[in-house]
């Protein structure tokens, strides 16, 4: 490392980083201003780099010029930092929140209003999401991606074994018993997901376990819905017909290659991860996605994920902020290519590679159906990420089938409930 | 450690005692290089081939394609990152273990007032999960104007309570009283005395000293996680770790970039095998 | 010297010039002292003393939403909670019961982890092998190995479907099912809630055995080999040596090697943390430092500065007594 370069790092680098963003200091009709944007992009290979992104951003607005920089941690890890950039003043003008953290980030007066600002933008993007990137009444920035569950599986197994295609659960359900008599698994129980991917599940089924009632949080389990999910994989569970394992354990994996696991409910984001894990192997060209089937009345389906980029709290340009914010999360293709269902409006290209996977489907397109179809009623309490531990230690008992798995979703409303009351929030009894 | 033929004829072991010995060494490399044997198998394997093959077999030659995945999920920054983390464990690894060693040898040799207290603190300070102190500290070098600059890193890690209790273990027992009023009466300043003499004797126990200091800042995570911003800065740790916090990461491609790592550290460490037989030990030097 | 007859007063003031040279001297011999220790000194306030006098402090504060509102009022409004979080911390089941498991943990692990290292120390130690360098690069290795890469090795080494231990214990099982006629099955559940604390206990031997083996090794270098020729010409063979000399020459590396060990061990973090990814019942919170990390983050109620710093001033407290209980009966024994 030459000394040059050494010193370049200490002086440049901080000189340029942490000044313009956050102090406030206003750009001269000269000089441009900078924008600081933290994401946990993935970035990998044969993916549109978020630099090359940004660079065609920077070249046309040569006075808002933006500097993306990936975070290398979890997302709890970089919400902590997040909290102590704002603490100290320096946090980055816009930063990548999931759904579920921006009403935790609200509440902890992390973010900016910029309701009036976004009016302008809310109409490239699908309603829904927009919906999560507000909280209060206050939009608080555009949403990126959504994660509405979906359902995976391989058509061709599903062909040789003569199993129809499931619309519902009980059909779905059918079709696992059936499978299961052929030694294989069309669905896997999850422990690991349990968080999103269960309480995705029962809002497709037409739950709401958090609702404002008086001005207080009430939350409630005890919907018919949750009853549904509950009782579809207790029996599924109790015969053994499911697979239980962690979506990101070698088994999971294991499964899906030797095609012991031939189909299952996952997130929209998931396609191409699936076709990842099963590359190169006899599942090239066989698998096929469908809208999830039916828990409830309609056709609907619950968020897993998905998130939206935010405009911090101490954010100096907001507004130029939020213009590259509309303009990166419309960039539809290079964002799709890093493995997200775009949350603006228009037509996404499925990648040639996941087409050939899925045995040459438009999977985009299926997949931009469920994210029309997502359930407008499950909305996140502030404190929503502290309820994880409880759930996914309920749903590992309930796999092993030492616990029930309504046990999941009590634990889910004592750990909301303790999550709420610790942050000092109202909680209706 | 001398090699056996300078062993006098009358304590070479016998042939029994010889077996015994390589045996119990050589079991023990065995186990302790196994799962680096199984990382190096890894490391030429495609995503499911990891899955579907025998772990400790080879199957299917990925190198190639790992290699390229490494270079494109790292930014084409990987070897700028080892560059980094190669500046940052060796300055924190110096800076810290003199730091260390000159700190022990104060509490080793010389009387001072409050020293019990001293201690005390540092012991405390060994006590607590530096994990937790990490925000705190964050804040405080934000406030120094230090954060997202090489020192954010280098001068948190160069600061080891345990090397001090090591420097002053070490000074106990391999820098004699009566070498340091030898020195003393040849008319060696006290700052001369140190840098010539006590560094001297307390080579081997430098050379430990600096491999901790420096592994521990090269594997060091959670705090160039939350102190550096800019991808130029980033340590090559970090950008592992950034490549496996996504859902699906090409393994392959992570665990050659591990592999390749490591190979500084290796060349390091027997660069360093040198100092560590050639410091004179206290009977070294009274014979 | 002068307590039998009373002195005389050049005596006196022989003495007094004797005694205000001694505290000059002890007075230079403090300030050439506190001249070594400074660079430290001044780090370890910068970067250990501020930020503990800040978790200090924010233990006794908790964070509460600024409004009544559902969403609170936009942000947090620090409150003095005085000793609140240390209740909720003393009071929690989960931190005692995380507490038992590490304690039992360290309880095998430690003696395990040092007595292999110290013999393997004493190993290279002695005059009998070649090529030291890369036995003692083998035992290091894996303290070399990023956590991050090590968590992958061990949940592949674990893994119920692709452990290569397993599959070999399988094989013999199978062979031996047909020798035996009855069902043998060797094959061992490393993920088992009753066999993850050996499970833990062997990643953290693997990683730190070679650590160790470093500090008893660099200990072992400082004593003076004019002790062993001695005791040679005294008639004593190696293992005398070892016994007599080497084992107890190491007593301070083993009193350092064991204080950080306990701590560590109270400390226990990264073993579990990359086992409970693959083993969800394990929760977040399966270690004290595991409940002090997702308090900090945020994954656990009550989460924020002043609950997870509770936590860790916690740990911070009982692995301190641990350590001033095993040095004291050290300093005992020793006597």
């Amino acid at each position: 490392m030459g000394i040059a370069a050494a010193a370049t790092m200490l002086f440049g680098v901080t000189a340029c980083s942490t000044g313009p963003a956050t102090s406030g200091e206003e750009a001269g009709p000269n000089e441009s201003i900078t924008i600081d944007y933290l994401h946990r992009l993935p970035d990998g290979e044969g993916m549109t780099k978020v630099a090359d992104i940004i660079a065609e951003w920077n070249t046309a607005h040569p006075d808002v010029q933006v500097t993306a920089t990936k975070f290398d941690g979890k997302a709890a890890e970089m919400l902590t930092k997040l909290k102590a950039d704002v603490k100290a003043g320096s946090v980055s003008c816009l930063a990548q929140l999931g759904y579920s953290e921006v009403p935790t980030m609200y509440t902890e007066g992390m973010l900016e209003n910029v309701t009036d600002l976004a009016q302008g933008y809310v109409d490239n993007f699908s309603a829904g999401a927009v919906a999560l990137m507000t909280v209060n009444g206050e939009t608080v920035g555009l949403p990126q991606d959504t994660g509405p569950l979906v359902y995976y599986y391989n058509a061709a197994e599903f062909e040789r074994l003569g199993l129809t295609v499931p619309t519902t659960a009980d059909e779905l359900a059918a079709a696992t018993t059936a499978a299961a008599a052929a030694g294989k698994y069309a669905v896997a129980f999850q422990p690991d997901e349990a968080q999103y991917w269960l309480s995705g599940q029962t809002a497709a089924a037409g739950a709401a376990w958090f609702t404002a009632e008086d001005g207080k949080w009430s939350v409630d389990v005890s919907d018919a819905g949750t009853a549904k999910v509950a009782s579809f994989w207790q029996g599924l569970i109790d015969t053994k017909s499911t697979l239980v394992a962690n979506r990101w354990g070698d088994e999971f994996k294991q499964a899906l290659v030797d095609q012991t696991l031939i189909g299952t409910i996952g997130a929209a984001w998931e396609a191409p991860l699936l076709a990842g894990d099963m590359a190169g192997s006899a599942n090239e060209g066989q698998w096929a996605v469908v809208e999830l089937p039916t828990f409830g009345a309609t056709q609907m389906t619950g968020p897993d994920g998905g998130s939206g980029v935010a405009v911090m709290k101490g954010c100096a340009h907001p507004a130029e902020a939020m213009d590259f914010n509309n303009w990166f999360n419309t960039q539809i293709d290079p964002l799709v290519s890093q493995g997200l269902v775009v949350a603006a409006k228009g037509a996404m290209t499925t990648p040639d590679s996941i087409k050939s996977f899925y045995g040459g489907q438009d999977v985009f397109s299926v997949l931009a159906a469920a994210n029309e179809s997502l359930s407008p009623d499950f909305i996140y309490i502030p404190g929503f990420p502290a309820v994880n531990g409880d759930m996914v230690k309920a749903a590992d008992a309930a796999g092993q089938g030492t616990a029930p798995v309504m046990d999941i979703f009590t634990a889910a409303q004592t750990s909301a409930i303790a999550a709420l009351t610790s942050a000092g929030l109202p909680v209706a009894k | 450690m001398a090699p056996t033929t300078q062993t006098p004829p009358s304590l070479r072991p016998s042939p029994a005692t010889l077996a015994i010995t390589r045996i119990v060494l050589i079991a023990a490399a065995v186990l302790f290089l196994a799962p680096v044997y199984w990382l190096i198998v890894s490391s030429t394997k495609s995503n499911p081939d990891l899955i579907s093959s025998n772990g400790l077999l080879f199957a299917g030659n990925n190198i190639v394609e790992n290699y390229t995945a490494l270079m494109s999920w790292t930014q084409g920054n990987f070897w700028r990152w080892v560059g980094n983390s190669m500046l940052y464990s060796t300055v924190a690894g110096v800076l810290g273990t003199l730091v260390s060693v000159s700190a022990g040898y104060a509490l080793a040799k010389f009387r001072m007032p409050g020293k019990a207290g001293i201690q005390l603190a540092i012991l405390g300070g060994l006590l607590m999960p530096i994990a937790l102190l990490t925000v705190p500290l964050y804040i405080f070098f934000n406030g120094l104007g230090l954060t997202n600059t090489i020192w954010a890193v280098i001068i948190p890690s160069c600061v080891s309570p345990f090397g001090v209790f090591l420097g002053r273990m070490f000074v106990d027992a391999g820098v004699p009283d009566e070498l340091l009023e030898a020195s003393r009466l040849d008319g060696s300043g006290e700052v001369r005395t140190f840098f010539t003499l006590v560094l001297r004797l307390l080579a081997p126990a430098m050379v430990t000293i600096f491999l901790f200091i420096f592994v521990a800042t090269w594997n060091n995570f959670l705090l160039p996680l939350m102190m550096l911003n800019s991808a130029e800065l980033k340590p090559v740790t970090l950008g592992l770790y950034g490549m496996m916090s996504y859902f699906s990461p090409q393994y392959g491609a992570v665990l050659q970039g591990a592999l390749l790592s490591v190979i500084p550290l290796v060349v390091l460490f027997f660069v360093l095998q040198r100092y560590w037989q050639s410091g004179l030990t206290a009977g070294a030097v009274k014979g | 010297m002068s307590t039998l007859t009373r002195p005389t007063a050049p005596e006196r003031l022989v003495t007094e010039q004797r005694a205000q040279a001694n505290r000059r001297r002890r007075r230079r011999e403090g300030r050439i002292g506190w001249g070594f220790f400074a660079p430290f000194a001044i780090l370890f306030v910068l970067t250990f003393v501020i930020p503990i006098l800040v978790s200090i402090r924010s233990s006794f504060f908790t964070e509460k939403a600024a409004g009544d509102s559902l969403y609170g009022g936009g942000g947090m409004v620090e409150t003095f909670a005085f000793l609140d979080n240390y209740a909720q911390v003393l009071g929690n089941a989960t931190f005692w019961e995380g507490m038992g498991r590490v304690l039992l943990f360290g309880a095998f692990q430690i003696p395990v982890m040092l007595g292999g290292a110290l013999i393997l120390a004493l190993l290279l130690d002695s005059f009998i092998v070649r090529r030291v360098a890369f036995f003692r690069l083998s035992y290091f290795l894996p303290y070399a190995i990023p956590g991050v890469i090590a968590a992958l090795v061990w949940t592949y080494i674990f893994s119920p479907g692709l452990s290569p231990i397993n599959q070999t214990l399988g094989s013999i099982s199978e062979w031996l099912t047909g020798l035996l006629g009855n069902n043998v099955d060797l094959t061992i559940d490393f993920f088992a809630p009753g066999t993850i604390i050996a499970s833990m206990a062997t990643m953290t031997t693997w990683t730190f055995m070679g650590y160790n083996m470093l500090i008893f090794l660099a200990a072992l270098q400082a004593i003076p080999h004019d002790l062993y020729e001695a005791a040679r010409l005294d008639g004593a063979g190696e293992f005398d040596i070892v016994r007599r000399i080497k084992v107890p020459m190491v007593g301070q590396a083993t009193l350092l090697a064991v204080l950080l060990s306990i701590i560590g061990t109270v400390q226990l973090f990264n073993e579990p943390t990359v086992l409970a990814a693959v083993n969800p019942w394990m929760g977040n919170d399966y270690t004290p430092m595991m409940l002090a990390y997702s308090s900090m983050m945020g994954t656990t109620s009550p989460s924020g500065a002043g609950p997870a710093s509770a936590v860790s001033i916690s740990m911070a407290v009982i692995a301190g007594i641990l350590a001033a209980i095993f040095a004291l009966v050290q300093k005992r024994s020793t006597r």
